[in-house]
């Protein structure tokens, strides 16, 4: 067994990034990363305060007024559209005494009362209203300089709105880089664009925000035995090596990382993901460009992962184990962290807003059943994880390497027509591989 | 036999299928067209007539028929179950049951029964644990002198959930 060398002292997080940078490009990873404080105060310092992080999809507030509460780390912003109809997004923090204006997760107002002294924002984030305001703060106050705090940085995707803590991070678009293509295949299926079924499913679980998101940016691999229940039932396919077909692309450079997954040669599987006749002869049109249709015809399991810390799961799939046709299935994640070892899954479903009406509640079944808090396949998941997270966090078990050596010897493929560096098999850690050394820039600098 | 009496005994028996894991068995209590739902909850105002505010009609924890409840004992039978294998030690606590008045209708006499419950969950050799309240809306139908569940709406008492999945049945 591999172990690592790192021992105790202050240096220890110094040291454990070290290890990862020796090790990585040889496959080996140190346990330690995925349980530890001091890796947890770094992470928040200088990978969460200055990457785009996904807040809210658009739908989610389609009128002026509505807004929904979200987090980076432990700061909560009020995501509001309004009256104006743009969208901004505000800490939710007093500016005279720091409480919080807005304390439902949800809803639609004009204004934002603070409950402590009264201060009144519109959903501007302008003041408007203090009590007494000539009496208590005389002449020379202002309210123009005390409205909201806006988010250092708001900037939307296709109706994925990412917020940014930092004053001085590149644009979203730089930071999506050419992951926005991979995206395009969900957001531009239909001119419509997405909606959301509902608000997310929110839940808590013992593990590491980068082992829950290696499980959607590279690892097709675990399928045949995390979920082999529902192998059992027929819902996921018996052939171990189906999850192989496809291919695993990264985005060098930006952490991202996607997998387009096919099926194996000769497979009856329908084209398009599975999706209506209607909704696939909308998208030959609705796609930016002839190849995203022709990637997109022969799609049916799409995973995007961004980095840091959002995921997006769109398989075909049976709502259940009798239903006769397969029914894709959208969901958004963010692996909201709470702690060394701790996490929030924030867990959306989504459907196309044009799709037909009983499409839409398909999908949102097969979404439930399959995925979030009571999925039958996230449940495995969540549980693996929070044991794994565990042994990490363990005196020997955190110095023990792991192994990330998968599809070392596979060499790029050439033919492949979308943007990134594509391998042409799906059992690889070369997405992790690239996460990390991105993680490692980060952290380092 | 008194209605409350048999109530009671339904839910009691209910309880303790669930917590000794004997899922088939739980499915024989359940009707054809079981309609069984566990909304999100959001944290919202308080609404003017009082009641429970913040309960999605769009989002569900489960939002289950009697197919996708099948499909989910029978994963649970796969021995490859791993969120319930080994399996959760769980306690249903039922409290609080306040019984309607019996209707009959076309599929037979139903009742609408309320009902509290506080589920404790532990996993593994680990000394904490999960607690789970929540308020039960359900409708019992009497099918060949039996009672059977045939729709239950939970409301949980949480918004974000304190456990890692919803692996049970509440």
């Amino acid at each position: 067994m591999p172990r690592s060398k790192v021992t105790g002292g202050s240096s220890r997080l110094d040291a454990l990034l070290e290890e990862l940078a020796t090790g990585l490009e040889q496959g080996l990873v140190p346990a330690g990363i995925f349980n530890d404080p001091e890796i947890f105060e770094r992470e928040k310092e200088k990978i969460f305060s200055r990457s785009w992080i996904f807040l809210a999809h658009t739908s989610e507030i389609p009128s002026p007024g509505d807004y929904v509460l979200r987090y980076i780390l432990d700061n909560a912003f009020i995501v509001v559209r309004g009256e104006d109809g743009q969208v901004r997004a505000f800490l939710d923090m007093c500016r005279h005494r720091g409480m919080r204006v807005c304390r439902a997760e949800a809803g639609n107002a004009s204004h934002f009362r603070c409950p402590f002294h009264g201060w009144t924002y519109r959903n501007d984030g302008t003041l408007v209203g203090v009590p007494a305001e000539r009496e208590a703060f005389g002449e020379g106050f202002s309210k123009e300089d005390w409205g909201l705090l806006p988010i250092p940085k708001l900037e939307e995707f296709d109706g994925l709105l990412f917020g940014n803590l930092s004053p001085d991070a590149p644009s979203l678009k730089e930071w999506l880089g050419d992951a926005s293509w991979y995206l395009e295949l969900v957001t531009k299926r239909s001119p419509a664009g997405l909606e959301v079924l509902g608000p997310p499913q929110r839940f808590v679980v013992n593990t590491d925000w980068k082992l829950a998101l290696e499980t959607f940016i590279s690892d097709s691999y675990h399928t045949l035995m995390t979920h082999r229940s529902l192998i059992e039932l027929g819902i996921a396919p018996r052939d171990a090596k189906y999850a192989m077909y496809g291919e695993q692309i990264h985005i060098p450079g930006k952490g991202h990382g996607t997998m387009v997954v096919g099926g194996p040669p000769g497979a009856k599987l329908p084209p398009f993901w599975g999706y209506p006749e209607e909704m696939m002869e909308r998208a030959k049109t609705s796609y930016p460009t002839q190849t995203h249709w022709e990637v997109a015809k022969e799609t049916r399991i799409l995973l995007i992962t961004l980095f840091p810390n959002f995921s997006l799961h769109n398989p075909i799939r049976r709502p259940d184990h009798l239903y006769p046709k397969p029914v894709p299935m959208l969901t958004f994640r963010v692996w909201h962290p709470l702690g060394p070892g701790r996490i929030e899954v924030i867990s959306w479903g989504l459907v196309e807003k044009d799709a037909p009406e009983w499409f839409k509640e398909k999908a949102r079944h097969s979404y439930m059943r399959f995925f979030g808090s009571s999925g039958t396949f996230e449940q495995d998941d969540t549980e693996i994880w929070s044991h794994v997270t565990r042994n990490a966090g363990s005196t020997l078990g955190r110095r023990v390497l792991f192994n990330y050596q998968m599809g070392r010897n596979v060499a790029p493929d050439p033919n492949w027509p979308g943007p990134g560096v594509a391998y042409p098999i799906n059992f690889t850690d070369e997405n992790l591989r690239n996460f990390y050394r991105r993680y490692l820039e980060l952290m380092r600098d | 036999m008194d209605l409350t009496r048999e109530i009671l005994d339904f839910l009691y028996r209910e309880a303790e299928l669930l917590d000794e894991g004997r899922y088939r068995e739980w499915l024989d209590l359940l009707t054809e067209d079981i309609l069984y739902q566990v909304p999100v909850r959001l944290t919202r105002e308080r609404l003017p007539q009082g009641g429970y505010s913040g309960i999605s009609e769009q989002m569900f924890h489960l939002d289950e028929d009697r197919t996708s409840l099948e499909m989910r004992v029978a994963r649970l039978e796969t021995g490859f179950a791993w969120a319930e294998d080994p399996p959760s030690r769980l306690r249903h606590f039922v409290t609080n049951v306040r019984i309607g008045e019996p209707r009959n209708t076309p599929l037979g006499e139903e009742v609408g029964v309320r009902s509290y419950i506080l589920v404790f969950r532990s996993r593994w050799d680990q000394p904490d644990f999960t607690f789970l309240s929540a308020e039960r809306h359900d409708v019992l139908r009497k099918q060949d002198g039996s009672w059977k569940l045939a729709r239950r709406l939970v409301i949980l008492d949480h918004s974000t959930l304190p456990t890692h999945n919803l692996s049970f049945f509440l």
